[in-house]
């Protein structure tokens, strides 16, 4: 039985490396799916916003006026910068400014309080000069897409409680919390088709082996699993490493709901009159695999997977929650969503949940955009037909199978 | 300070000369007399006004004076102690009246301790300065010239919870049965041991009934110190025998004991022993001489502990405490359930650690609370320990290299750390005795506390660290690559300090790693000499009553790590200390033989003279204080010092605190 | 039919056993063991104990084994006697604190998830019926925003407006004035106010789902031969939609009811910390820090067997329901 799956999965790989996907069958699908989906009005805004966020997020430091360590004693819990047209005098400026802060203790409750000085107006200026980074490992620079000049601040979010700016915080956030999922779901992609695949194209035994093995890892609470893994997580953990094993973690869990699409759709598929035919033709296995079969059901494992990624995002700020996963200074929205849960911060300093706000906006997005993903994969979305079985069997198997958060 | 220590100490000198030396013997007659001498000694010692009891009258809970109305209670005079033995709590600002709640929120039976301390009643307790004992449960006492016999008066008539009578016997009981035999798996207190001032050897004390209401302590050379060490090492200096006959195997046999122990919900007899022994104010079959005492099951979501009936305490009018009739113990599962109780209003009294000050404060008038700050003997809020033991021998050596120790003070902005971590509360300063305390050196808060990163260099420089290839990191002098790695339990609050620090340390060369663990490794960890740098202060009143964190004794302050190992295997296991260590380890040996108490505070003066000379402990921030908050109708509740040896707010005597 | 979930149901015991083996040894994996950790909280509040007293407790308990051998101890007992351990942080049998919180835990569970169908359901068929209308877009964005808000400061910021606008957290399930007293209306009532939050918080992650299925269930139904043929009859537009499309649209959601259980009842461990419910979230979490392994893993052991027993029901409601999958079922 075991070398059976090896034989599949061997020639599974072979095939990959040598033939793929017949070009023309696949694109004309995709291209089918591109026109409906630029019919779905929700799913273009949404595809829109997460343009957006991910571009935010790939030239994080340039947008970004701080980088991670900008500590500051003088700006501490700092509500977010009024950014005014008028001036005191009932001028008005074409470019936006700020006045500048003065910070001083309450010496009753020890709480910070600013006083803007009017008599301090700080334009904010494109292409500003401030803190140098690397770009991309190749060049310094220090060149940000906007700032004031030096002494003043300009904190679009406000800033956290160690005088960071928020803004900063939540942009180079975005760099760990939109890819996490992204890579999370390409593992369980790979994993859920492979080993879907294998389930529902061998059937018997192996398949039997394979539902039982998923049935041990969907029972499993994921809590202990995370908390056995971030334990043994060794001591000296870079960011990146600790952003692949929760990577890793993430995607452990989630690729059995993929899994299960890959063995429907394979068992659905298999008994079709084409694949009949082929394999009386005399097609091999391999062959049928990825040019009759993958194909028919591609569409659907992006669908899916695009829904599993908000799970993932949410997923990330519950590890967070739990004190697992990535730690300050480096950061994510896990973290910043941290330390906006505490009692004390959101009474006295309500802007450190607009990462929140994020987060909400990203795991909206990327449900429409799933959904419209999905209205223009079904070929039957647009007629009556009264074809139900395989709508049904449809809908079921793009049901999330178990939400990540906890 | 010192002064008035002295001054204390002369009157405890001299009380105790002139009860030993005019009454000798101790005999039945001369006792009341003795306890006169010992209350106006506690009363001078308190700086309170001595209350009078009116000859008649004594008030009780309006609950108990029903149960008496109903025959199931014997009247409030036949509950307390004979008369003239009542103990007479002085009151912090006004008679009070019974009834009410306190609302207490816990985490449940893990969190003991914390009701554990308030309600602690004490063989002797420390005055409300901290820098004496007085007699509390017991009613005074008297020692011999060279302190080498003790005598402890108990109180006649007094009573456990249960109605039962507390004798002599109830102590020797607990030294015979509980102590000795280590029924509570704690090992005999080290208080108890007395040292051979010439050959170092530890003897052990004989604890004897002289009558019913008198125990003596006999040590074979002096023990100076003997009673405020009780008041530390073992509070509780007696036991319910009439209970505990009824549950150990050595009085009904191993069989009947375990079934015992099931009925309680255990399946060994160790853990029985330990947490009936033990953490006995949570079991509700258990008599205690507590304010209150345990109604129900500990794992309820509302544990209960109500009044004792047959408390020993009155205020000065003769009502019998304590005030509040009942503590409430809600489970929280997480600290911010506490903090918005607390904001809500729904917390009589509670402790706080300063990080909250400003919510509580901001919220003070619609939560009805005031937040009361409370000192603390803490060297520092924020620094880090370098253990001296670390198990890599060129991290050892750096370690043990002062000029290193100077770098990584002088590396931090101590202003910054002040008003990013402590809110500006704490001052910047080195770790230190804080003012006030006994030992107290002049001018150390400020040693190395000048923020020059081109000293910290120019000290790593003189120390051989070279720079890696990338001019970014130091490395040892053969090149190595040098890390410092700071561990951290992950219940603390260290987090936001972490990470100043590590940038600190990094701009100046040295490449710091952070590991994050759980509390249980963090003690395995450094059992096994695993960490090197640890983000603890230190936290102690006087040395000479309570060493552990200063002096090596065993494995449990980080800067000293295996020394203790140590000393603990009698140089079994563990790091042979050298140089001042060694000395530490002398200077404390001479502090348990010392024969007066003068000998005493000059050897401890030379172990913390050692520490600021060598300042193993680095503070960045001078001590923060603990924050209670009280409600604004709850009354009694004084300023005072926080700390573990005075049992945190159990220091206000909260049987006195009422609502108004 | 009986045959199926019969071998299903025998299928399950290899599964619960793998699962409960893979559960206690990563409950065992972080570093330490229950006994460091105690004696770390321990020294925190200034008790110290020293390594004999550890290897005491440590043979105490039992904690010197291998965890295989533990392992084998405890399943064993729960096989032969029903025996669930002894729980080391309680101080207690396992069985007496799991039914201690097994209660509450139900009774939240069941409510929100009453609460979750109750409300999914009309608003699901609804904003089919008004589709694109205001109404359509209301509903379905506060089901989204519930879904989209991460549990926990959701929960965090409910308790604090709860606070901030009523001057009371809400937490837990009683006010200290009502936790024991007798059943009496205000009870109930107070029972329900603090009900509000956990009900909001864990059915709303879960509604969303229901009303995006049950809406997309109508919209296919209502376009359906059958519903034309009685609407051209004549028949009144309420009936033709409760009896001939709701009837059939409910189908999928019904037979997922088995699911929706699982992920009610082990979905809102970290809404019940934040929140400080009585139920067996915080326990287990608490255990699972601790390493009391076998209250911990009796715990996920029952978690397990619930998350099977509701994929079998599931399974079973779905063969039952439509015959096709029955018959795809025999053909798999």
């Amino acid at each position: 039985m075991v070398s059976q799956t090896k034989a599949i999965m061997r020639r599974f790989i072979r095939a990959r490396g040598k033939q793929g996907p017949n070009p023309d069958q696949a694109v004309s699908h995709w291209r089918l799916m591109c026109r409906e989906l630029k019919r779905h009005k929700l799913a273009r805004v949404s595809l829109i916003i997460l343009a957006v966020l991910y571009l935010v997020a790939l030239l994080g430091r340039f947008i970004a006026p701080q980088g991670l360590e900008s500590y500051s004693s003088e700006y501490m819990n700092s509500a977010p910068s009024k950014v005014r047209f008028i001036d005191a005098e009932g001028k008005f400026h074409l470019q936006p400014f700020v006045y500048g802060l003065k910070s001083e203790r309450d010496p009753e409750t020890l709480r910070k309080r600013f006083v803007e000085d009017a008599s301090q107006i700080y334009p904010i200026k494109l292409f500003a000069r401030g803190e140098s980074y690397s770009v991309f490992g190749l060049f310094d620079t220090d060149v940000h897409l906007f700032g004031v000049d030096e002494p003043g601040r300009l904190f679009l979010f406000g800033t956290d409680g160690m005088g960071r700016d928020l803004f900063s915080r939540v942009v180079l956030g975005s760099q760990v919390s939109l890819t996490v999922p992204l890579v999370g779901v390409s593992i369980s992609f790979v994993l859920g088709l492979l080993i879907g695949g294998i389930s529902g194209y061998a059937g018997g035994r192996v398949d039997a082996v394979i539902q039982r093995f998923i049935d041990i890892v969907r029972s499993f609470p994921t809590l202990p699993l995370w908390m056995a893994l971030a334990a043994a997580i060794p001591p000296r953990v870079g960011v990146i490493e600790m952003f692949f094993y929760i990577t890793i973690i993430m995607a452990f869990i989630e690729w059995t709901g993929l899994a299960r699409v890959v063995r429907s759709k394979f068992i659905a598929l298999r008994s079709e009159d084409y694949v009949t035919a082929a394999k009386i033709a005399g097609v091999s296995d391999m062959k049928i695999i990825f040019v009759h079969l993958v194909p028919g059901f591609i569409s659907y494992l992006v669908v899916a997977a695009t829904l599993a990624i908000p799970g993932m995002i949410i997923g990330e700020t519950a590890m967070s929650f739990l004190g697992l996963g990535i730690r300050s200074p480096a950061t994510s929205w896990g973290v910043l969503m941290q330390e906006a849960q505490q009692i004390e911060n959101v009474a006295l300093y309500p802007w450190k949940l607009i990462p929140l706000v994020f987060v909400i906006v990203t795991v909206l997005a990327f449900n429409f955009f799933g959904d419209g993903l999905r209205d223009a994969a079904d070929p039957y979305s647009h007629e009556n037909s009264l074809k139900t079985a395989g709508r049904k069997g449809k809908r079921k198997w793009t049901r999330r199978s178990k939400p990540l958060s906890m | 300070m010192r002064q008035k220590m002295t001054i204390i100490f002369m009157l405890l000198l001299f009380t105790a000369s002139l009860v030993t030396g005019c009454f000798g013997g101790s005999g039945e007659a001369n006792r009341n007399e003795v306890t006169k001498e010992g209350e106006a000694q506690s009363a001078l010692a308190s700086n309170d006004e001595q209350a009078v009891v009116s000859a008649s009258g004594f008030k009780e809970a309006p609950m108990l004076a029903e149960l008496v109305k109903t025959g199931t209670l014997k009247p409030v005079e036949e509950r307390l102690p004979n008369k003239e033995d009542i103990m007479v709590e002085p009151v912090f600002e006004q008679i009070g009246k019974f009834g009410g709640e306190w609302n207490f929120p816990w985490n449940g039976p893990d969190d003991k301790w914390a009701i554990g301390m308030p309600t602690e009643e004490a063989m002797f307790r420390f005055n409300q300065e901290g820098s004496a004992v007085e007699p509390n449960v017991a009613k005074g006492y008297d020692v011999n010239e060279d302190a080498t016999e003790y005598t402890i008066y108990l109180r006649k008539g007094m009573k456990w919870s249960d109605g039962m009578p507390f004798t002599a016997d109830d102590v020797v009981f607990y030294w015979e049965h509980m102590l000795i035999p280590e029924t509570f798996g704690k090992a005999l207190y080290d208080c108890y041991y007395s040292v051979d001032p010439v050959s170092g050897e530890k003897a052990r004390a004989d604890v004897a009934k002289v009558d019913d209401y008198t125990v003596k302590v006999t040590f074979k050379h002096s023990n100076v110190m003997f009673l405020e060490r009780l008041a530390i090492d073992n509070k509780w200096f007696f036991a319910p025998a009439h209970y505990y006959k009824t549950i150990l195997a050595e009085f009904v046999g191993e069989e009947q004991a375990l079934e015992k122990a099931k009925e309680y919900g255990f399946e060994d007899l160790n853990n029985f022993g330990v947490w009936t022994g033990y953490y006995y104010w949570l079991y509700p079959q258990r008599p205690t001489l507590r304010p209150w005492v345990a109604k129900n099951d500990m794992n309820s979501d509302r544990f209960i502990m109500e009044r004792n009936p047959y408390y020993f305490k009155t205020d000065g009018e003769g009502n019998q405490l304590p005030y509040l009739d009942r503590i409430v113990l809600t489970k929280m599962q997480d600290k911010s359930h506490k903090l918005l109780e607390t904001l809500a209003g729904k917390v009589e009294i509670t402790t706080f650690d300063f990080t909250d000050f400003t919510v509580l404060k901001e919220n003070e008038k619609k939560g009805g609370y005031r937040v009361i700050p409370w000192t603390t003997p803490s060297w520092s809020s924020t620094g880090v320990q370098l253990n001296q033991t670390t198990e890599d021998p060129k991290l050892r050596e750096l370690f043990q290299d002062i000029r290193f120790r100077e770098a990584l003070s002088v590396a931090v902005d101590r202003k910054e750390i002040s008003e990013i971590i402590t809110n500006g509360l704490g001052e910047p300063s080195q770790a230190a005795v804080p003012a006030g305390l006994p030992n107290q050196q002049a001018g150390w808060a400020q040693q190395w506390t000048e923020y020059d990163t081109n000293r910290a260099a120019q000290l790593l420089d003189e120390i051989g660290l070279k720079w890696d290839a990338a001019k970014k990191f130091r490395t040892f002098a053969d090149g190595s690559s040098l890390t410092l790695t700071i561990y951290q339990e992950d219940t603390t609050d260290n987090e936001k300090f972490i990470e100043l620090i590590r940038k600190y340390y990094e701009s100046i060369g040295l490449k710091t790693d952070v590991k994050i663990v759980d509390q249980g490794s963090y003690f395995d960890l450094k059992y096994a000499n695993k960490i090197p740098v640890s983000v603890k202060s230190v936290n102690v009143v006087n040395v000479a009553f309570r060493p552990d964190e200063l002096v090596p004794l065993r494995v449990i302050t980080p800067w000293f790590g295996h020394y203790g190992l140590h000393t603990s295997s009698q140089g079994k296991e563990g790091v042979k200390p050298e140089g001042d260590i060694a000395s530490i380890l002398e200077y404390w040996d001479k502090v348990k033989a010392s024969k007066t108490k003068d000998e005493v505070q000059q050897w401890t003066d030379e172990i913390i003279k050692l520490h600021q000379k060598n300042q193993w402990v680095i503070g960045y921030t001078g001590p923060t204080p603990v924050l209670i908050v009280a409600k604004n109708n709850l009354k009694n509740v004084p300023t005072l010092v926080s700390s573990d040896e005075f049992r945190g707010i159990g220091h206000a005597h909260p049987a006195q605190f009422f609502l108004e | 039919m009986v045959r199926y979930i019969s071998r299903r149901t025998l299928l399950m015991i290899p599964v619960v056993f793998v699962v409960s083996m893979i559960v206690f040894f990563i409950i065992q994996l972080p570093p330490g063991d229950f006994i460091s950790g105690y004696a770390a909280k321990m020294s925190t509040s200034g008790e110290i104990m020293d390594e004999q007293a550890l290897a005491q407790l440590r043979e105490a308990y039992g904690l010197n084994r291998p965890w295989y051998t533990q392992y084998f101890t405890w399943i064993w007992g729960i096989v032969t006697e029903g025996d669930f351990g002894y729980s080391l942080s309680y101080n207690r049998p396992v069985a007496d604190i799991i039914g201690q919180y097994m209660g509450v835990t139900l009774m939240v569970s069941i409510v929100t998830m009453l609460f979750t169908y109750i409300i999914a359901i009309p608003i699901g068929v609804l904003s089919a019926v008004k589709q694109y209308s205001f109404f359509d877009y209301l509903s379905t964005g506060i089901g989204f925003l519930g879904m989209a808000t991460p549990n926990f400061l959701f929960a965090i910021i409910l308790m604090f407006l709860s606070f901030k606008w009523w001057g009371d957290p809400m937490l837990g399930l009683f006010s200290p004035e009502f936790a024991d007293a007798p059943w009496t209306s205000a009870k109930w009532i107070d029972l329900l106010k603090h009900m509000v939050i956990p009900v909001i918080v864990i059915g709303t992650s879960n509604t969303c789902e229901l009303i995006r299925v049950m809406r997309g269930q109508m919209l296919d139904e209502m376009t359906k031969p059958h519903i034309l043929t009685a609407r051209a009859k004549g028949l009144p537009e309420w009936r033709i939609l409760i009896k001939y499309s709701m009837r059939a649209a409910i189908n999928p959601i019904i037979s997922t009811i088995g699911w929706s259980l699982t992920t009610i009842f082990t979905g809102s461990t970290i809404t019940a910390i934040v929140l400080n419910l009585p139920t067996q979230g915080p326990v287990m979490h608490k255990a699972l820090l601790s390493q009391d392994m076998y209250l911990a893993g009796s715990w996920l052991l029952l978690m397990a067997v619930f998350t099977l027993l509701g994929t079998l029901i599931s399974d079973i409601l779905l063969a039952w329901l439509d015959p096709r999958i029955r018959l795809e079922r025999k053909g798999a």
